[in-house]
């Protein structure tokens, strides 16, 4: 009880003076400053579950000068700054827990340049990913990193996230294809980090700090990534098992067999059943699970790799193994598998989700361990996730009005994670730490990484302005994931 | 995973007032709370919502819409003006409800909202007597409607009228009566006092079907649905139109209008059901969908087996040709290129996408032409087009540079709001497509 009315207290926002939203309009123009309560209930959540907290004003700047002058009053009037993008993201990083300013880089959506002799893009920090991905395939170019909501996410996000994807196996995360940052640090200096050179060791790697690190250390207004020749063949598989352990036994085989696909996606049953309801392109709603395998590069080393796949596929007894007859049926199954998270969502009103990730050779054991996890605390749960990185999903099926549920829950998570990392895994292979995984991190890094960690954060941000709340558990339960609070909007 | 739990029975109560009553939402017809619940805010639905990439406002999107009526059900904001505001700046083109993987249907909860609007803020006495006569006195009886229309300069202005139903309930947009008129095409005589009550089938019979007759094809596009009931006859079935059907109920769903659509509802259940028909046919996409959505509304109302026979039976024209299998042996060429713009109320709110394309390609002689983002909706939706006309003038033009790319000669849809919207753009941008229903197209090549 007492909690719960210093959260409401905490979470109410303390009026905002109409002087300082005249001058933020004046600065930014009437309609990139929003303040009405609808505005602010709207701008306080992503797709993280139940985590919701109202900012005091949201802002939308068109440029980094305009990112400048809208920090300048936040600090000068002691308001939080959160970045936010899309609000796409899965552990609550753009979240304002502690209410403040919105800093929404959706209207910074310019491609700047595509950059043909260095093979590089630079866009603002708002661009969509698929837009981004769309106009350098148009110039002949790639760039593989593919979140899940790649349609809907920014490149920002994705930068503050250090977001993966279903390509990662092969090609990599965000971080491996961000060459310069640029970006507007809590002091209002404008930092501009690497560049096009393809080697750069000077100094400490100030945009390896910048990306994953979730809005906490700068605002990043500009990214300019390393794009890639595309693939000129491919061919995507799809395996059906009676057992979900195999599916994973065939992945860790896969890898061992020195064969790397770009992709190597998994579903269990309840995904597959919750995917097939919504894009009904008949996936089998029988089989215990299903991978999605695609090779690609060239043509010759594509047949010979996609020839090692289907005799492992053969050799574990997968059920079944198709071969997509098209790209666009290839593609067809790749959205399907985009949409499992939120078809899971179908079941229940809760979704909790995961982000457990073990090296590969684990796979198999994570399953069963999932198995039994899930029958001792009597939960439903649906797993899918990137097999070829270790990196799965299982995600809770619950109702969040239901506190015996979500205590088994919480246990699930708990024991799992214990595992997790007793393997050697880690806590977050791509969704980051936010809110949903604070107190996981010392447990995975140990109470001498978080200070180091934290001594970073505090050459960057000595003030704590900067997305305060997330990543480091400070034990302040208002910063925690919840349940949703109880905020009241005054009419 | 930390869940931090809250006093069970607090948390709960703070949630429902009564077991009647949803939050801050009226007792009578307030949307339901799962469905609200049922979004996990992925965002999947921005793309795809012609307000957002207008405003680019989250409250303007779907997944901000839904917050807005869940934090209304949780008592953290009152059914304010700004949530008005949202329910009725909804196109409801329900492109949301075709990209949510969740199962999430955003536009049907800010239909519900409009209800519950009216009960929050009555229009104006001014205002609620001509919503009034025009929902619940005109609509209601189509003799009445098509008896007030007979001095054409009433027809016509009673024809706008009828348009901007809900005059009073928000504001129109400034030039609004210059684009209703703009946008009408000449106007003939409607329709359902010429069709016959029975059209015999052409060649080999293959069943009977009941004719749904919109009020707008009636009044606006006879022309149109003269060759739907043609089209039909020549396919081997006789084609029943009953006189006494009324207004399907679409206007007063969209209104917030409950109550009288489910009485419209009613009404046309027992006509159709009376008559012995294999299918219910309509070449009215709105229609359409709301003679679908009669085992919803009228749930609890009216017998189950007879709402799910009646639901059985319903059909778009071209969902209806597509099953039924198109004869072709006696079809003219028309030799045009035409390109297809699915109306919302066609691909999303009825899953309806390929028939009417394949129906086209089916026609000898004419080459389809697919232009970009075909399912985008055109900015009509329903009165949306006169309330915010510059929007809907911008969403217009996205449609209209996607119609000119593809170069073709015709302009093909299947609803009669959108029929409104593309002709009126065409024209206004001084493009030559021609922009005809897909049964116009088709009955192109029917012999006579």
């Amino acid at each position: 009880m007492a909690i719960m009315r210093k959260g409401l207290k905490r979470n109410k926002p303390p009026m905002i003076s109409k002087a300082i939203i005249g001058l933020l309009q004046e600065k930014l123009g009437a309609r990139n400053v929003l303040h009405e309560k609808e505005d602010l209930l709207t701008l306080g959540y992503d797709a993280t579950p139940g985590v919701h907290h109202l900012p005091q004003v949201v802002v939308y700047p068109k440029t980094t000068e305009e990112v400048i002058s809208a920090m300048e009053i936040a600090c000068r009037e002691g308001l939080p700054i959160v970045p936010r993008g899309s609000g796409t993201g899965l552990s609550g990083g753009s979240v304002p827990v502690r209410g403040g300013m919105v800093l929404g880089l959706t209207r910074m959506n310019r491609i700047l340049e595509i950059d043909e002799e260095n093979l590089t893009a630079t866009a603002e920090a708002g661009v969509i990913t698929l837009d981004l991905f769309n106009a350098v395939a148009a110039r002949g170019l790639f760039y593989p990193p593919d979140p899940g909501s790649q349609k809907v996410s920014t490149l920002g996000g994705n930068v503050a996230e250090n977001a993966g994807g279903l390509r990662g196996l092969k090609y990599g995360v965000t971080r491996d294809y961000v060459m310069a940052l640029k970006g507007v640090l809590p002091d209002l200096s404008v930092i501009s980090t690497g560049g096009k050179s393809v080697k750069d060791v000077a100094g400490y790697g100030f945009k390896d700090l910048l990306v994953g690190s979730e809005g906490t250390l700068g605002i990043v207004t500009e990214i300019t990534v390393k794009l890639v020749p595309p693939p000129r063949d491919k061919r995507t598989f799809l395996a059906y098992f009676d057992d979900v352990r195999t599916a994973g036994e065939a992945v860790s085989r896969i890898i061992a067999a020195k064969i790397i696909p770009s992709t190597m996606e998994i579903m269990d049953r309840a995904t597959i059943n919750c995917v097939e309801d919504y894009v009904k392109i008949g996936l089998p709603r029988q089989m215990a699970a299903l991978l999605l395998i695609e090779v690609d590069g060239h043509p010759a080393p594509v047949a010979e790799e996609a020839e090692g796949v289907r005799t492992i596929l053969e050799q574990v007894n997968a059920a079944e193994i198709h071969l997509a007859r098209d790209a666009s049926q290839a593609a067809d199954l790749a959205a399907a598998r985009r949409t499992a998270l939120s078809a899971l969502a179908r079941v229940s009103p809760t979704t909790l989700l995961e982000d457990a990730t073990v090296p590969r050779s684990r796979l198999a054991e994570t399953f069963s361990e999932i198995e039994r996890l899930t029958e001792k605390y009597r939960l439903k749960v649906g797993t899918f996730g990137h097999a070829g990185d270790g990196n799965l999903h299982p995600t809770v099926l619950c109702d969040e009005r239901d506190h015996d549920e979500m205590a088994r829950a919480h246990a699930f998570y708990n024991d799992l994670y214990e595992k997790v990392l007793s393997w050697g895994g880690t806590v977050s292979g791509e969704h980051g730490i936010g809110l949903a995984k604070k107190e996981y991190l010392a447990r995975q890094i140990g109470e001498g990484g978080v200070r180091v960690m934290k001594r970073i954060k505090n050459a960057f941000d000595p003030e704590g302005v900067l997305n305060p709340g997330k990543i480091f558990d400070e034990g302040d339960p208002e910063t925690r994931q919840h349940v949703e609070e109880g905020f009241r909007v005054k009419p | 995973m930390r869940v931090i739990q809250k006093p069970g029975s607090m948390w709960r109560k703070a949630f429902v007032s009564s077991p009647e009553t949803l939050g801050n939402f009226k007792s009578k017809d307030a949307p339901g709370y799962k469905d609200m619940l049922q979004c996990m805010r992925c965002g999947f639905c921005l793309p795809t919502c012609p307000t957002y990439a207008l405003t680019g406002r989250e409250r303007s999107n779907p997944r901000g819409r839904v917050a807005l009526a869940r934090a209304v059900a949780e008592k953290k904001l009152e059914f304010t003006r700004g949530v008005r505001e949202e329910a009725f700046f909804c196109l409801d083109c329900r492109a949301c409800t075709t990209a949510c993987p969740s199962g999430v249907k955003a536009g049907e909860i800010m239909e519900v909202c409009r209800s519950q609007s009216h009960a929050f803020y009555p229009p104006g006495a001014m205002g609620n007597a001509f919503r009034t006569f025009i929902l619940e006195k005109m609509l209601v009886s189509p003799e009445r409607l098509e008896k007030s229309m007979i001095p054409t300069r009433l027809y016509q202005r009673l024809g706008l009228q009828w348009l901007v139903r809900h005059l009073g309930v928000l504001k129109l947009g400034p030039d609004w009566m210059e684009k209703a008129e703009g946008m009408l095409p000449p106007l003939e005589k409607p329709l359902r006092p010429q069709l016959p009550e029975m059209l015999s089938a052409r060649g080999e019979k293959r069943g009977r079907i009941g004719f749904f007759l919109g009020c707008v094809m009636t009044l606006i596009y006879p022309h149109v649905s003269r060759q739907t009931v043609r089209v039909l006859a020549h396919q081997g079935f006789d084609v029943i139109t009953p006189k006494a059907a009324k207004c399907c109920g679409a206007p007063h769903l969209s209104e917030g209008d409950r109550q009288t659509a489910r009485e419209l509802a009613l009404f046309n259940l027992e006509l159709f059901l009376a008559e012995d028909v294999d299918a219910i046919v309509t070449d009215c996409a709105g229609c359409g969908a709301a003679l679908k959505e009669y085992e919803e509304i009228l749930e609890g109302q009216a017998d189950r087996e007879k709402l799910a026979l009646f639901r059985s039976k319903v059909r778009d024209v071209s969902e209806f040709l597509g099953e039924a299998g198109l004869r072709t042996e006696d079809l003219r060429e028309v030799r045009k290129t035409v390109t297809y713009h699915e109306p919302c109320h066609l691909c999303h709110a009825q899953g309806i996408s390929a028939q009417p394309r394949e129906l086209l390609k089916a026609v000898p002689g004419v080459e389809l032409r697919e232009m970009s983002e075909a399912s985008w909706c055109c900015g009509s939706a329903a009165t949306w087009g006169l309330k915010f006309s510059e929007e809907s003038r911008q969403v217009l033009d996205r449609k209209l540079g996607n119609v000119q790319s593809t170069g073709a000669e015709i302009l093909a849809t299947a609803n009669p709001g959108c029929h409104l919207q593309l002709a009126w753009g065409v024209n206004r941008s001084g493009m030559s497509q021609e922009v005809l229903h897909v049964m116009e197209v088709l009955g192109q090549a029917v012999p006579d």
